[in-house]
């Protein structure tokens, strides 16, 4: 885990760490990344490879019928965001 | 030196279900900020999405009208995304397994027919909408689109000019139309386009810089963007005028000019991963085929069938397949009336200039197909006469009313109105006996004045046919 990769993932995530905050991320990722080439060296070898647990579950299929239905208030929903306006979330400004 | 243009697009379509793809929120266009929303599209943690199944059959609709192969198992991932829009920051689509690859269409253009091969179709969430709001200086979310159902056609880069492109896009809009796939309306967003765009000396196999152009959402603003990214990249090669750099642009349709986006996607690192909360779909036989029999005769084979079946001329048949709705009305009501071709010239005039009148496109034609079909068929039997025949047909469009009870209503049958036709004549042949005179002694010239007079007797009401077979009668 560099500190390069520290920075990408600090701008994809949209976070800002104090120095302190960034050193315990670094050594909890290192923690995670010598769990990783630990199960790489596990035998694999002629295994299927799993993407979805329902493969073992056999669940297929889940669905739902296309009827629309309203449960809930913009009112309800908006309770506990940190800003609304005018029925809108309120978020700062974007620049794109 | 001569350049080629190369042009693959990226074509967003809105499905037409009545809830959005993972949860049960309406997908009504313009039903005012965030009142279709629930937890879930708002991305609040621990809501689970549950899938839509009819997003799946339209899905693969979409693939068998564009002769894809359908993956017969087929999964949704994440892809990470940072975006106000979309509140639980990533979209859910698929990535690894699409419901539909390696399909293509036949266009034809003036340079002839082209089949323009499709990569992949799959299956994702829209976006929010976000709003500046200058008052506050901030930027407001609307989520009742976030998880409205999309399908996303990914062609090859096989397109080389913006009469191709939009020949395309007409071509994708009438099959996904016709098979109530989506409504494919531009202006209200239901079909949106990514254009990626490079170009090359002619005959050179290497590709060039790539640049693409997000959410176009006009014919019109497709092909002036074409036209403007072809030049700026002439320029540039040829000019220096810039370094072309792979990137996303934004087309200003005021400016008329494309901007390079400082862009949320130009550190693009979409991270996918199979999402774990929606389970793998598999489509079994029965399924498939079942989907397979909903799918309407496709327009170019109902096309030929009205020629060569019923009869019908090329222009006809062509104007009527162009619409999922002229074709449902021609069917239904030649199947009342047997008559194809009387049918086609009622829709074709009379429908079409009551669409116009009234500022509609002939997928809005909203007439019962058996009333239009016992309309012509009276008219054909002689039973009332085409002015008649227009008058019950506007009273039947749109409207409940039965045009043969209307007819007895309204005195418009044939028979009663021969009668006050011939009423008439006679009144103006006896108050112009000097001029049926002057008929008689070959002045034939005259007659139409006495024509005038009868329409005149008549206001209007008469049918011009009628009128001249009685005249002939009384005068002959």
């Amino acid at each position: 885990m560099t500190k390069e990769t520290m920075s990408s993932l600090k701008q994809l995530n949209r976070l800002a760490l104090t120095e302190t905050e960034e050193a315990e991320v670094l050594d909890f990722l290192a923690t995670l990344e010598k769990g990783e080439e630990k199960m790489a060296q596990t035998d694999t070898e002629g295994l299927k490879i799993l993407v979805h647990l329902s493969e073992v579950s056999n669940l297929f299929n889940v669905l739902r019928e296309d009827k629309a239905q309203k449960v809930y208030t913009r009112e309800e929903l908006q309770e506990h965001a940190p800003e609304a306006y005018d029925g809108y979330w309120q978020v700062p400004r974007l620049v794109d | 030196m001569k350049y080629e243009t190369i042009i693959g697009l990226e074509v967003h379509i809105e499905l037409a279900t009545d809830s959005k793809i993972f949860c049960s929120c309406g997908t009504t266009f313009g039903a005012g900020q965030n009142n279709n929303v629930c937890p879930a599209c708002c991305g609040m943690p621990g809501m689970l999405p549950i899938m839509n199944k009819k997003v799946v059959e339209l899905g693969m609709m979409a693939g068998m009208l564009t002769n894809c192969h359908i993956n017969r198992y087929t999964t949704f991932d994440k892809k990470s995304y940072y975006y106000p829009d979309l509140p639980s920051s990533y979209q859910t689509t698929q990535w690894f397994a699409p419901i539909c690859v390696d399909g293509g269409v036949e266009i034809e253009t003036s340079k002839g027919k082209k089949v323009i091969g499709i990569k992949q179709i799959h299956m994702e969430e829209d976006a929010g909408k976000l709003v500046h709001d200058e008052w506050t200086d901030t930027t407001l979310v609307d989520f009742n689109r976030t998880s409205v159902p999309l399908i996303e056609i990914v062609s090859r880069p096989d397109l080389n000019s913006v009469e191709e492109v939009v020949a395309y896009l007409d071509k994708l809009k009438t099959l996904l139309r016709f098979a109530k796939v989506s409504d494919c309306k531009m202006e209200e967003g239901s079909m949106r386009c990514d254009v990626n765009l490079s170009i090359r000396p002619e005959g050179s196999t290497e590709l060039g810089v790539r640049t693409e152009m997000k959410n176009m959402n006009s014919i019109t603003a497709i092909s002036k963007a074409i036209e403007y990214e072809v030049a700026r990249h002439i320029d540039a090669l040829e000019r220096g005028t810039e370094t072309l750099i792979q990137e996303t642009r934004r087309w200003d349709d005021v400016k008329n000019k494309s901007f390079g986006m400082r862009s949320k996607e130009m550190a693009a690192d979409y991270r996918y991963f199979p999402d774990p909360n929606l389970v793998p779909i598999i489509i079994d036989d029965e399924w498939f085929e079942s989907v397979k029999e909903r799918l309407p005769e496709l327009p170019h084979l109902k096309k030929a069938r009205y020629m060569d079946e019923l009869g019908l001329s090329e222009n006809d048949a062509s104007i009527i397949t162009s619409s999922r709705a002229l074709c449902d009305v021609f069917e239904g009501a030649t199947k009342v009336n047997g008559l194809p071709k009387d049918t086609a010239n009622w829709i074709l005039g009379e429908c079409m200039s009551t669409l116009r009148q009234k500022k509609l496109s002939a997928d809005d034609l909203d007439i019962d197909p058996a009333k239009l079909g016992i309309i012509v068929k009276m008219v054909a039997d002689g039973k009332i006469v085409r002015n008649a025949g227009k008058k019950v047909l506007a009273a039947v469009f749109g409207e409940d009313v039965d045009p043969v009870e209307y007819c007895k209503a309204n005195g418009l049958d044939a028979q009663s109105n021969a009668g006050e036709i011939e009423e008439a004549v006679k009144k103006v042949l006896d108050a112009n006996a000097d001029t049926v005179t002057k008929y008689k002694n070959g002045e034939t010239k005259v007659r139409n004045a006495l024509f005038g007079q009868v329409m005149k007797e008549l206001k209007g009401k008469g049918d011009p046919a009628s009128i001249q077979a009685i005249l002939s009668k009384l005068l002959d």
